[in-house]
């Protein structure tokens, strides 16, 4: 019989390794021995991922390994959820994400929502290509505090701008939170466009957003 | 005098003409922009499908004192979209782009459709060359490929493909062979028709996502293998890479191409420092070029001059929305210096 503190190890381990299986038997194990979900998916799948993400910064690990490490953590995640106690889930600060009209490169917006839902924010993902509208709609509906839009292409950043226009139209710009990136996106651009901010990649998104809402 | 055609021959042969090149080559690296549009009166989003317009509008791309090339087609979905993904052909500001994919895994290559030169929109290309051909003379032809990662991510959904690469490392290969094959198809005809150049462009192959192993691996080694598949007849290649270059400088140096062209995270001076044999070309910024002044855009063209830029080109595609004068200061500050 393992310790708790040899499971979590072990599901930490298999996130920052990769390794699905791994990471499935130990979630196993670690339930079929009692232990609390909640420390499960914190201190074993959520550090693992915490330690990608810092060799991501470190340029040791690259998007392919961020995103191998984050499919182990959603089956260590498929395991442990349910056997979380309800009620945790209320307070989570809500943001809606996607790229903007026009383009279809998702693959950082993919990478920032996998970190910022490891660090604990609830991700409404509207996905590619999504009309601009739809980012102010679905901010109004779900009550998001947050909207995240990504692009990949000059030819299509100006779309983030007319976001933010439609969400002054909509009367609700003063209750969400504007962040951008992408390959040609910068800091001067977002202060162009009245962006509350930009972040180079995903592990600063997570920073900027932690920043915006006030939340250490 | 030079004419562009010479100019940018010697500079691929490691020459040192008066001055340098000024090109955009298209593809990836738009450079219609509204303005230019409105100019001459052809527009995309229909002369992505109509040979003649796409003539039309590469040409006055050079005409109206732009860049010294001609270059089609205007996007990247050529490829992707002869192989059966689908394609939204995009509006007056937006490119094409696909919206639909045909696999959802590398094993499934055998489900993509061969492109046939013959048909469709690679037609259209090499119909647009071909009419280039006949009609200009000193101005190089610059015929565009998606890049082999770029367009193997285009087919299938790229989160899949990159984690395959590893997951599915063999299969990756036999998927990456295909995908290569179609490219060179596609490049030959080009080069049939008339292209006297050849830009690749890979901007979902960076240093930045796969890391330096899976870079060298399959950007590198698929683009290798389509420039080995290209005719010998040409003024010579262009690759385009986006992102950081400080993980795979040495990787990058692999890559057989006459010229290396980058974004402008990349700092010219930089990648004359780790390749300093290289023909290198760019990157003045697209966003001075969208929002910027003409004078702001001689300024970042004197210093890519200084720091050792073989070939003046934009970082990336142009805004749409780019005033016209931003760009024809870019040519316009070489050519005053000639005086």
């Amino acid at each position: 019989m393992s310790s708790k503190e040899e499971l979590l190890k072990r599901l930490s381990d298999g996130v920052f390794e990769m390794e699905e299986d791994d990471v499935a038997e130990a979630a196993q194990e670690y339930l079929d021995a009692g232990y609390p979900a909640f420390d499960g998916i914190m201190d074993g799948l959520v550090d693992g991922m915490n330690r990608a993400s810092e060799m991501y910064e470190q340029e040791e690990y690259f998007v392919t390994d961020v995103l191998l490490c984050s499919d182990a953590m959603y089956v260590g995640l498929d395991i442990l959820r349910p056997y979380l106690p309800e009620t945790k889930d209320d307070h989570k600060v809500k943001a809606v994400i996607g790229v903007v009209e026009g383009d279809t490169h998702d693959i950082g917006k993919n990478l920032v929502k996998i970190m910022m839902e490891t660090a604990g924010f609830e991700m409404i993902d509207l996905g590619r290509d999504v009309e601009l509208q739809k980012f102010v709609d679905t901010a109004k509906e779900e009550h998001a505090d947050i909207v995240c839009m990504s692009t990949l292409m000059t030819t299509t950043m100006g779309g983030m701008e007319t976001v933010i226009h439609l969400l002054e139209e909509a009367g609700i710009r003063d209750q969400v939170k504007v962040m951008i990136g992408g390959g040609p996106i910068s800091q001067k651009y977002a202060d162009k466009i009245g962006a509350d901010g930009y972040s180079q990649n995903a592990v600063e998104a997570v920073k900027l957003a932690k920043s915006l809402m006030k939340i250490a | 005098m030079l004419t562009p055609k010479e100019r940018l021959k010697l500079i691929f042969e490691g020459g040192h003409p008066d001055r340098p090149a000024c090109i955009c080559p298209g593809g990836m690296m738009n450079m219609v922009t509204k303005d230019l549009m409105e100019e001459v009166q052809v527009y995309l989003p229909e002369a992505h499908t109509d040979a003649r317009k796409m003539a039309d509008l590469a040409k006055a791309v050079y005409e109206k004192g732009c860049f010294e090339n001609f270059g089609v087609p205007f996007c990247m979905t050529v490829e992707a979209e002869e192989m059966g993904a689908k394609v939204d052909m995009g509006t007056n500001i937006y490119e094409p782009h696909v919206v639909e994919y045909v696999i959802d895994s590398v094993s499934e290559v055998d489900r993509l459709t061969p492109v046939d030169v013959t048909r469709g929109r690679a037609k259209v290309v090499t119909d647009a060359i071909r009419i280039l051909k006949e009609e200009t003379k000193d101005v190089p032809i610059v015929g565009n490929l998606t890049g082999p990662v770029s367009t193997a991510s285009s087919v299938m959904e790229p989160v899949n493909f990159y984690k395959e690469l590893r997951k599915k490392n063999e299969e990756a290969h036999r998927y990456m062979e295909f995908i290569t094959d179609q490219l060179i198809a596609f490049g030959r005809a080009q080069i049939e028709a008339g292209a006297d150049v050849i830009a690749i462009s890979d901007p979902s192959g960076t240093g930045e996502i796969l890391g330096p192993k899976y870079f060298e691996e399959f950007a590198v080694t698929y683009i290798n293998r389509l420039l080995g598949g290209l005719q010998k007849e040409k003024l010579g290649t262009i690759v385009h890479i986006c992102g950081q270059m400080s993980p795979v400088y040495k990787e990058i140096n692999e890559v057989k191409s006459s010229a290396l062209s980058f974004d402008s995270i990349v700092p010219m001076k930089e990648a004359r420092k780790h390749l300093p044999d290289r023909v290198l070309m760019g990157n003045v910024s697209t966003y001075a070029l969208e929002f910027g002044d003409p004078e702001r855009v001689k300024m970042l063209t004197k210093s890519c001059i200084k720091s050792g830029s073989d070939i003046i080109a934009p970082a990336c595609g142009l805004g749409m929305k780019s005033p016209l004068v931003n760009i024809q200061a870019i040519l316009a500050c070489m050519q005053e210096d000639e005086k």
